[in-house]
């Protein structure tokens, strides 16, 4: 009976190692060069437009961002600026 | 204003219109090339969008104890510039992760996070501007949703499995790397005050024009 565990452990040893031995495989032989400018279009993407857009985006939405919580303020101002004086002409606070 | 506003707009302004010259002398990140500089302006925008939800979470803390209307404007004004910053982040992350991990989107805990945390914020943001009378206390509930979120976006990179670099990139950058990040950093911190002022004073000088109709009803 101990016998018999004991091979059951040794072919149980031998199968996940060789399954292991199976999922490990050495990366494939590479049989020719390929240039990069060859190279399929996910392979060499350029960066160089992301980075252009990711800048350009930041610079833009800000910009916007400045110029509107300006404009609300402006409009505000005035407003404000309109009732001070209407306050002012009727002598009401 | 205050006196201190102009000098910094300027100095802010100009730390902005150079940002790319000290961008473009920081070597290339030898493993990530060219993408990796997204790197010093999506940094900055996740630290500012991450700063804004915790303005906006504190100062709706300090309007629900108080009741002091002053706190809720600098919740209103922090919590648009969640959503400003937020997506800020959340486009320039895609376009660097696009190069770097082949996708725009991983729904890994960070980004998850993140995503939840701006939509938090756009709730916050649609709830002030259509909840009607009242609804300042029900979205200072809200915002404090969001600023719970913040320690979790923080630590998740470190936590779970996920493609961000962990919270220890930054502290061990070298000179070469470090110098633009923080530079930027500074940029974007100047940038976020003065944008917070500017928007506290839109609400102020709004809260004075509607005390002013209010009056002018009141005596007619």
């Amino acid at each position: 009976m101990k016998t018999l565990k004991r091979w059951c452990a040794v072919v149980l040893l031998l199968v996940s190692w060789g399954i292991n031995a199976g999922a490990q495989q050495p990366p494939k032989q590479q049989k020719e060069f390929t240039p990069i400018d060859q190279l399929p279009p996910t392979e060499s993407m350029p960066a160089a437009p992301l980075l252009v857009t990711a800048y350009a985006f930041v610079m833009i939405v800000l910009f916007v961002y400045v110029l509107s919580v300006a404009r609300r303020l402006s409009t505000v101002q005035d407003e404000l600026n309109r009732l001070d004086a209407t306050i002012k002409q009727t002598g009401r606070p | 204003m205050p006196r201190w506003f102009s000098p910094a707009a300027i100095a802010c302004g100009v730390l902005f219109a150079a940002s790319p010259f000290v961008i473009a002398n920081a070597p290339f990140e030898s493993d990530l090339g060219l993408v990796q500089k997204i790197f010093y302006y999506h940094m900055p925008s996740a630290w500012m969008f991450l700063i804004a939800s915790m303005v906006c979470g504190v100062a709706s803390v300090r309007f629900l104890a108080t009741g002091n209307y002053r706190h809720d404007r600098t919740a209103l004004a922090a919590g648009e510039l969640i959503v400003l910053f937020g997506l800020l982040t959340l486009v320039t992350g895609p376009l660097w992760a696009r190069r770097s991990w082949g996708t725009f989107w991983v729904w890994d805990a960070r980004t998850t996070a993140s995503l939840v945390s701006w939509m938090i914020a756009c709730a916050y943001l649609i709830l002030r501007r259509y909840g009607g009378p009242g609804s300042e206390k029900l979205a200072a509930g809200l915002a404090l949703f969001g600023m719970a979120n913040v320690p979790f976006i923080y630590i998740s990179v470190n936590y779970w499995r996920t493609i961000h670099p962990p919270t220890s990139v930054v502290p061990t950058l070298p000179f070469s790397l470090g110098f633009p990040l923080w530079y930027c950093v500074i940029a974007f911190l100047l940038l976020f005050v003065l944008l917070l002022k500017l928007r506290v004073r839109v609400e102020e000088q709004q809260a004075r024009v509607d005390a002013l109709y209010l009056a002018l009803d009141e005596r007619s």
